[in-house]
C-alpha cells in the first residue's frame, strides 16, 4: 500500500521556488529519508503534506485517500523544533496530543519511558533541555501508536551525547516496522536509520532508490607506483576494478568488493609493479552526499 | 463542541495570564462597586450612594463596571489565547497532530463564548446578591425590570473577545496585537467619530462603529451628559440597545469571519 504519493508538488515564495515539481512515493513499511543540504525544501515539503504550508501547485495523497482530509490524526510528526506548552508538564503536554488524536488511554509511562524521561515526568516544559525537548517531541509523535512517523532533523542542534541518544530512540522505532519518514541533511543518521532515500537540492529531486544503490557501497583503495600511467593501465584491465582514477599523484581504485591489501600487492608485483603507497580508503559518505548534489548545478 | 472545550480547557486553565485574569475580574466586578458603600452623600442627580446597590439600577452601575473588567481581561485573554499559540508554535503543532485548521478555529470560537458566558452569569450572580441585600423591599418586577442587562453583557463581552480574537490571530505578535487593541478601542475609534465622523456628518450614524456598539450595549449610567448631547445635536448619545446589540452582532461575524479565513489560508 502507498502511504504517500506526491505528485508534481510545488511551492513558490514570489520568485523563488522552493520546491519544484516534486514527485515521491513512499510505500508502507519504508524507512524513507529526505535527504538535502540546508534549504533544499526538505521542510517545506513536509509541511505541505502536512497541511500546515499552503501548496503553489501539483498534489498529495495519504493512506491511498482511506482517511479523507483526517490523515493527520494517523500520522506521527515532528517537524522541526518541538512545540509545546512551556507552562505544562510532560505528561500534561501529552495528554493534548493524545486528547487532538483522540486517543482514550495513552500510555504515557511507557512512551515517557522509551525517550528517557519518566523520572522528569512533573518538570514544566521550559526546564528541559533541547535533548530533552527533542525527546519529548519523539514521544508525542507517538501517541496513539499512529502508522506513519515523520522526523525532520531529528537531531538538529543537539549535543553528541543528545544525537546518539535520539538516534538510537529512531533505530529502535524503525526496528518495529514503522513506516518512518525522516528529512535530515546528515547523511550518517539517513543511513543508519532508513532503507530507502530521496535526495533534493534546490526543490527538485535528483536521485531516489535503496540506500544501497543510491550510495555507491565501492571499496576504495589508494595506490602508487613509480610509472603511474603503466599502472593505471594495468589497473583498469583488472576485471575487480569498476574504475581506476588518478588523483593528487595517487591511484585511486574502486573496487567490486572488499579485497585484502597483500592480495592487491601481490598482483601489482606480479605484473612488475612495486607499490610505494598503499592504503584501504574509507571514503565518507558525506563526501558521497557532497558529490551527488554538487554534481547538479 | 464540548470536545473542542475541554481541549481548549487542558491549554489555558493552568496559563498565569488566565489564571490571573479570571481572578481579578471574579474580585474586582463587586468589590469596585461596593468601595462606593464609602462614599457619603452626592451631589444631584444621585443624591445617595443607595443607587449604586438597589434593583433595578444595580444593574447599570454593575454592569458598566463590568465593561471595563471585560474590555481588559477578556479582550486581553482573547488576543493572549491566539497569539501565545503562535509564539509557542503550538497551533502548528495542534494542526500538525490532527486537528483541522476549521477545527482550530472553531475551539477558539466555542471557547470566547463560554467565556462570555461565565463572564455574564458571574455577573448575573453579583448583581442579584448585591441587590438583593441592598434593596430593603423587593418587587421582583423592579428585579427584573433591567435584567435585559445580562443577555447584553453577554453579547458585549463576545463583542470585545471577538476584535481580540480577530486582532490576535491577524497580528500573531502579543505585544503590538494588545497595543492595537487597547489603542483603537481607547483612541482611535473616538477620535474617528467625534474629531471626523461627527464635523463632517452631524449624525447619529458616528454610534455606528464596532467597538462602540459593543461598548454601548452596557452603556454609562450617568444621564447629565447624555440630555446635554441631545439638546446640541439633536440626538442620542448611546444607541438603542437593540441598535446596538445588532451592531455587535454584524461586526462580530465580520471580524471572525476574516479572522476564520486567515485561519484556514495561511501558512503557519
Amino acid at each position: 500500500m502507498n502511504v504517500l504519493r506526491i505528485n508534481g508538488l510545488s511551492k513558490r515564495y514570489g520568485r523563488i521556488k522552493a520546491v519544484d515539481e516534486l514527485d515521491l512515493t513512499i510505500e508502507k513499511g519504508m524507512a524513507f529519508g529526505i535527504l538535502g543540504p540546508n534549504g533544499s525544501g526538505k521542510t517545506t515539503t513536509l509541511g505541505m503534506v502536512l497541511g500546515i504550508t499552503q501548496r503553489s501547485g501539483g498534489e498529495y495523497e495519504w493512506f491511498e485517500g482511506q482517511y479523507g482530509q483526517d490523515y493527520r490524526r494517523h500520522l506521527g510528526a515532528l517537524l522541526e523544533t518541538p512545540n509545546f506548552y512551556p507552562y505544562l508538564n510532560a505528561v500534561d503536554n501529552l495528554g493534548i496530543v493524545a486528547h487532538i488524536k483522540r486517543v482514550k488511554q495513552p500510555r504515557m509511562q511507557e512512551l515517557l519511558e522509551l525517550v528517557n524521561l519518566w523520572h522528569r515526568r512533573d518538570s514544566k516544559f521550559r526546564t528541559y533541555s533541547l535533548g530533552m525537548k527533542q525527546r519529548l517531541a519523539i514521544a508525542a509523535a507517538m501517541v496513539g501508536d499512529p502508522e506513519v512517523l515523520i522526523f525532520d532533523e531529528p537531531t538538529n542542534g543537539l549535543d553528541p551525547q543528545g544525537i546518539a541518544e535520539v538516534r538510537d530512540t529512531l533505530q529502535r522505532i524503525a526496528e518495529t516496522g514503522k513506516t518512518i519518514i525522516m528529512a535530515s541533511h546528515i547523511l550518517d543518521e539517513v543511513e543508519k536509520v532508513c532503507s530507502h532515500v530521496a535526495i533534493i537540492k534546490n526543490g527538485r529531486l535528483l536521485a531516489s532508490g535503496t540506500v544501497g544503490a543510491i550510495i555507491s557501497e565501492d571499496f576504495l583503495v589508494e595506490v602508487a607506483a613509480e610509472d603511474m600511467q603503466a599502472l593505471q593501465q594495468a589497473f583498469a584491465q583488472d576485471a575487480r576494478v569498476n574504475k581506476a582514477e588518478l588523483q593528487e599523484g595517487q591511484l585511486l581504485l574502486h573496487l567490486q568488493e572488499e579485497v585484502p591489501p597483500a592480495a592487491l600487492n601481490e598482483w601489482a608485483f606480479s605484473k612488475g609493479f612495486t607499490l610505494s603507497h598503499l592504503r584501504v580508503v574509507k571514503k565518507s559518505l558525506e563526501t558521497e552526499f557532497l558529490e551527488i548534489t554538487s554534481s547538479d548545478r | 463542541m464540548l470536545y473542542l472545550l475541554r481541549l481548549e480547557w487542558k491549554k489555558l486553565n493552568k496559563q498565569i495570564a488566565f489564571r490571573l485574569f479570571v481572578i481579578f475580574y471574579v474580585l474586582m466586578l463587586p468589590s469596585i462597586l461596593l468601595t462606593a458603600k464609602r462614599l457619603g452623600d452626592l451631589p444631584p442627580p444621585l443624591m445617595t450612594n443607595e443607587v449604586f446597590f438597589i434593583f433595578p439600577t444595580v444593574w447599570e452601575y454593575l454592569g458598566y463596571i463590568g465593561n471595563w473588567l471585560c474590555f481588559f481581561f477578556f479582550g486581553f485573554m482573547a488576543i493572549i489565547s491566539v497569539t501565545t499559540e503562535y509564539s509557542y508554535r503550538t497551533m502548528r503543532q495542534n494542526i500538525i497532530t490532527g486537528m483541522s485548521r476549521r477545527q482550530y478555529f472553531l475551539g477558539k470560537l466555542y471557547w470566547i463564548l463560554a467565556v462570555s458566558l461565565f463572564a455574564a452569569l458571574y455577573y448575573a450572580l453579583c448583581g442579584f446578591v448585591i441587590g438583593f441585600f441592598s434593596t430593603e423591599t423587593i418587587y421582583w418586577h423592579k428585579v427584573w425590570q433591567n435584567a435585559d442587562y445580562i443577555p447584553r453583557y453577554f453579547l458585549m463581552c463576545f463583542g470585545y473577545m471577538s476584535f481580540g480574537l480577530f486582532l490576535g490571530l491577524l497580528i500573531r505578535k502579543t505585544g503590538l496585537a494588545l497595543f492595537l487593541y487597547i489603542s483603537y478601542i481607547m483612541f482611535l475609534e473616538l477620535v474617528l467619530r467625534w474629531g471626523v465622523h461627527l464635523q463632517l456628518f452631524e449624525h447619529r450614524s458616528m454610534h455606528f462603529y464596532p467597538m462602540n456598539a459593543t461598548e454601548d450595549l452596557v452603556p454609562i449610567p450617568m444621564l447629565d451628559m447624555a440630555d446635554e448631547f441631545i439638546s446640541k445635536y439633536g440626538f442620542s448619545i448611546y444607541l438603542q440597545p437593540g441598535e446596538a446589540a445588532v451592531a455587535t452582532l454584524v461586526y462580530s461575524s465580520l471580524l471572525l469571519y476574516l479572522a476564520y479565513r486567515r485561519v484556514v489560508y495561511s501558512d503557519l
